[in-house]
């Protein structure tokens, strides 16, 4: 079997790729881009612990089978409001001042 | 699908000793084609690649949601992200940003900064998860699949409140993103 540490690495390598691309994208779409393999590693990971829930004397308790699925559709759902509403923030932000390169959209800065 | 699970089953069980070596070789390789992907997502110049690179590793992670033995979750990522998300992403990239305009500079100043930062957190990362022992092998270890019936009566029953939250919240994005996108005319 493959063991439930190798799941969790592969959940960290992907977050802190995410996280890399989050800091260091200039373009906002770029960074939504990056937010969603961060939330995608956490799915990952929500998704290990359910399949390996239960120790090794007992089963998992009952009522918590399909917790971590159900936690991880919540957050697939979640992934895309927020895509939705963040692009289209990046269409308005576009509209207005003809450029989504993040270090040029300084309006509130002084 | 549990068709095809069962038929791919059968023949892997033809196969006998190697059925645990196949299955152990395919997780590693699509993890790390998942990885490499992922890296190119964050790293690749061109925009509109970013975009398809997303979509190869959505679908390399719902592959291994199929070794994690959540095969609705993984036909739900390839649906709605593979299917609606990188499709809106590519949208919003044909309206903003000339697809094909290698000369912008894709990374800002903090680049070498965050790639160190990246680096420290993965390496704690990976750290903490080995130090801790996993108790894996117990009977939650080798369950079958969690059957669709069952995460749907539970979404009914016992979530019932969230999944009635989640829809609130689906419905209000859409309004406000129609609101934030309308153009209006003086």
């Amino acid at each position: 079997m493959i063991p439930q540490s190798h799941f969790l690495i592969l959940g960290a390598i992907l977050f802190a790729i995410g996280i890399y691309g989050a800091l260091t994208r200039r373009t906002a779409i770029g960074i939504l881009m990056s937010i969603e393999l961060i939330l995608n590693a956490a799915n990952v990971n929500l998704i290990t612990f359910n399949r390996f829930l239960g120790s090794p004397d007992g089963p998992a308790p009952s009522g918590a089978d399909g917790l971590g699925q159900i936690f991880a559709l919540f957050v697939i759902a979640i992934a895309a409001a927020s895509a939705v509403v963040g692009l289209v923030l990046v269409i308005a932000i576009y509209r207005n001042s003809k450029t989504i390169l993040m270090d040029k959209i300084n309006l509130m800065k002084w | 699908m549990n068709g095809l699970i069962q038929t791919l089953n059968n023949l892997l069980n033809d196969f006998g000793l190697y059925r645990e070596f196949v299955i152990k070789a395919s997780f590693y390789f699509i993890a790390a084609l998942t990885c490499l992907f992922a890296f190119m997502v964050v790293r690749s110049r061109d925009i509109f690649h970013c975009a398809v690179f997303l979509a190869a590793t959505l679908f390399g992670v719902a592959c291994v949601y199929l070794f994690l033995n959540a095969e609705f979750l993984a036909a739900v990522q390839v649906l709605i992200y593979v299917g609606a998300i990188v499709t809106l992403f590519i949208f919003a990239i044909m309206l903003t940003t000339k697809i094909h305009d290698k000369a912008i500079k894709q990374t800002n100043r903090q680049a070498l900064i965050g790639g160190a930062l990246a680096l420290v957190l993965l390496s704690s990362l990976i750290a903490i998860i080995n130090r801790n022992p996993w108790k894996a092998g117990g009977p939650g270890a080798d369950r079958e699949f969690l059957g669709l019936g069952e995460l749907g009566k539970s979404l009914m029953s016992t979530y019932a409140l969230p999944f009635e939250v989640i829809s609130l919240i689906l419905l209000a994005a859409l309004v406000g993103a129609i609101v934030i996108g309308r153009t209006y005319k003086e």
